[in-house]
């Protein structure tokens, strides 16, 4: 009932708001009071500068624009801040967010010059700085924070990103593997295909139609890598051209921005080692 | 928090059985601070109509519309595309050069110039000391920094020496012994 | 009703800030900058929404052949390359192989640059120019460089030469 005590302090009778309490419920916005005294006789100040493109007005140019907040009153998160923009400051301000621990890969974005997901980014505690959002690099831009992935799932799509397997297994149940064909696939089932290391890729961004990147080259090599997969000959064959693979450069931009810590460059040394091997 | 409990009732009452009034009574007052700004009320012109129109091609037109999100100049410089990128750019500026004095080699005679190797040393040699070291580094820099990153290549592509902390780690070992060993090589 | 006004907290917030008076409520958002973008290029192709991406047609000599092809270069660069340092200069025989590794590692290279930075469905004729070009330069440099250690001293002994001029 925080927000009751401020709310009838200050504005109780000047703001004959209406909102549910379901749509106002926010875990981004903190109440200082609870959480230290002193935070809130002195306010963090940090600007958060964010990218802004709206198409309903197409003629227009993207821009950045500023917002202050307190960083005592909000969530320790990116996300959080965001999230606090979106409800205090500007409702306008487009982004995509949904499970806010890092397992849907929503929030994906451009923070201080590095893709990472917004709900695993700490804000920094660093208040003279200005924090720089943008969307995914070179990405379409559908609106603000908003980048347009459709291409990106089509490839995974192009890639086949399912068990191939006709063969009945003898007693009829499951296609069994043994606990060492398993572990070849740790590292890679956890990709959420935030798309964050593709978009962090220079040779993605020169290439995007054609090459596929690193996120969709980690799943291939997920499935390449399973011991139940049948059509594994076929899978490198649908890679074996100039483009699809052999963009990649090793860079490495996409295994030092991987939000979960997973390795896509190192999947994708193991293609070439995999294309390699007739 | 029994104050609250009763708007949400009357609310959940009022969006089954008028939800117009509902969705109604919560534009009128869904964004209290949007509301106080003024300028930043939500407005959408309308998206969807009645004629059937390919979607397809609605999104190839949205699409001609839609900006580049910005990437090269916001990028967070970083070893990793930093390092690669200088790659590239030393191997364009070994091979580079390599191509138009070869090419040039070849057509000399033809044209008169002087590019066999005795003139060339003779012409270098009668530089200043300042000016050969300068320019013996400006070549040696590029080769120490491409070989050494070449190798560091050769040893990823073996799957090895990928982990985050060893990028990082092997990087800036190329870049301290490119530099170190190119100036050696000048001052030879 | 705890929540019914949910800016509270900000505008109380914004009250502290010096800049903001009760009129202007509009406190965090400021500063509107224009933003260069890059140029708008439609590069994606009208495809039906959920088809998969097409992917190019299977070409070994272009793919995997060519990687493994480009790293045997490089593994037979790095030995003699590293091997005038310590002989000082070369044999005809080892100059004639250095330099054909140096020109198919270079031929390589620059292709990979054009691949990269001319994709054949934006330019087209840039990309085909630029093709014919390499390869004629890479002849001329082939040649070129057959001549120079025919006719001259060679280059590593040239370099050598150069170096301590």
């Amino acid at each position: 009932m925080a927000s009751l005590r401020t709310t009838s302090r200050l504005f109780a009778a000047s703001r004959p708001m209406f909102r549910p309490a379901a749509l106002a419920r926010t875990y981004a916005t903190v109440d200082a009071s609870t959480v230290d005294p002193n935070a809130s006789k002195q306010p963090a100040m940090k600007t958060f500068k964010i990218y802004r493109w709206n198409p309903d007005k197409p003629s227009e140019k993207p821009q950045m624009q500023s917002y202050d907040l307190d960083l005592n009153k909000t969530g320790p998160m990116m996300l959080d801040a965001l999230i606090r923009i979106k409800n205090e400051l500007d409702p306008t301000l487009t982004f995509r967010r949904s499970c806010r621990e890092g397992i849907c890969g929503s929030c994906a974005m451009n923070i201080d010059g590095v893709n990472t997901l917004a709900c695993l980014c700490r804000i920094p505690t660093e208040t003279t700085q200005e924090s720089r959002i943008y969307p995914l690099p070179h990405t379409y831009v559908v609106k603000d924070l908003v980048p347009d992935l459709t291409h990106f799932y089509k490839q995974y799509k192009s890639i086949k990103p399912y068990l191939q397997n006709d063969t009945p297994t003898p007693d009829g149940l499951e296609n069994r593997q043994s606990p060492e064909e398993r572990r070849k696939l740790d590292g890679l089932y956890e990709c959420i295909l935030c798309a964050c290391c593709s978009t962090s890729c220079p040779s993605y961004w020169w290439n995007s139609e054609e090459y596929l990147g690193p996120a969709i080259l980690l799943q291939s090599y997920r499935w390449l890598a399973d011991s139940r997969d049948e059509k594994t000959a076929e899978r490198k064959q649908a890679l074996d051209n100039s483009m699809s693979v052999y963009r990649c450069h090793t860079i490495l931009n996409c295994t030092r921005t991987c939000p979960k810590g997973l390795n896509p460059g190192h999947a994708i040394a193991e293609v070439k080692k995999m294309l390699a091997s007739h | 928090m029994f104050s609250q409990k009763v708007a949400q009732q009357s609310l959940r009452r009022l969006a089954v059985q008028q939800p117009y009034a509902m969705r109604w009574s919560m534009m009128g007052a869904a964004s209290p601070a949007a509301v106080a700004i003024g300028k930043n009320v939500q407005t959408r012109q309308a998206t969807s109509s009645t004629n059937t129109e390919d979607p397809t091609q609605i999104l190839a037109k949205q699409r001609l519309n839609r900006p580049v999100s910005p990437h090269l100049s916001i990028y967070k410089p970083q070893i990793t595309w930093i390092g690669s990128s200088l790659h590239r750019i030393t191997g364009i500026a070994l091979s580079g050069p390599l191509y138009l004095w070869a090419t040039a080699y070849l057509a000399s005679p033809l044209l008169g110039w002087h590019l066999e190797s005795a003139s060339i040393a003779a012409a270098f040699g009668a530089l200043p000391v300042a000016a050969k070291i300068l320019l013996k580094t400006v070549m040696a820099l590029p080769f120490t920094y491409h070989c050494m990153n070449g190798v560091r290549h050769l040893i990823w592509d073996t799957g090895r020496a990928l982990s985050n902390p060893s990028i990082i780690k092997t990087g800036w070992t190329v870049v301290g012994l490119a530099v170190s060993s190119a100036l050696a090589l000048a001052l030879i | 009703m705890a929540s019914i006004v949910r800016s509270s907290p900000l505008l109380r917030q914004s009250l502290a800030t010096p800049r903001s008076s009760l009129l202007s409520k509009n406190v965090g958002v400021s500063q509107l900058v224009a933003f260069h973008a890059s140029a708008r290029k439609q590069i994606l192709p009208p495809q039906p929404l959920n088809d998969p991406a097409p992917l190019p047609e299977t070409h070994p000599s272009e793919g995997s052949y060519h990687w493994s092809f480009e790293r045997l270069v490089c593994l037979g660069l790095v030995p003699v390359t590293i091997a005038p340092f310590a002989a000082g200069s070369f044999n005809p025989v080892m100059d004639a192989v250095l330099c054909s590794l140096i020109v198919a590692h270079s031929h390589v290279g620059f292709q990979a640059s054009i691949i990269d930075y001319f994709p054949a469905a934006r330019v087209p004729k840039t990309r085909t120019f630029l093709n014919w070009l390499l390869r004629a330069f890479t002849l001329t440099t082939a040649v070129g460089l057959y001549e120079f250690e025919t006719n001259d001293v060679g280059l590593t002994e040239g370099l050598r030469r150069l170096w301590t001029a």
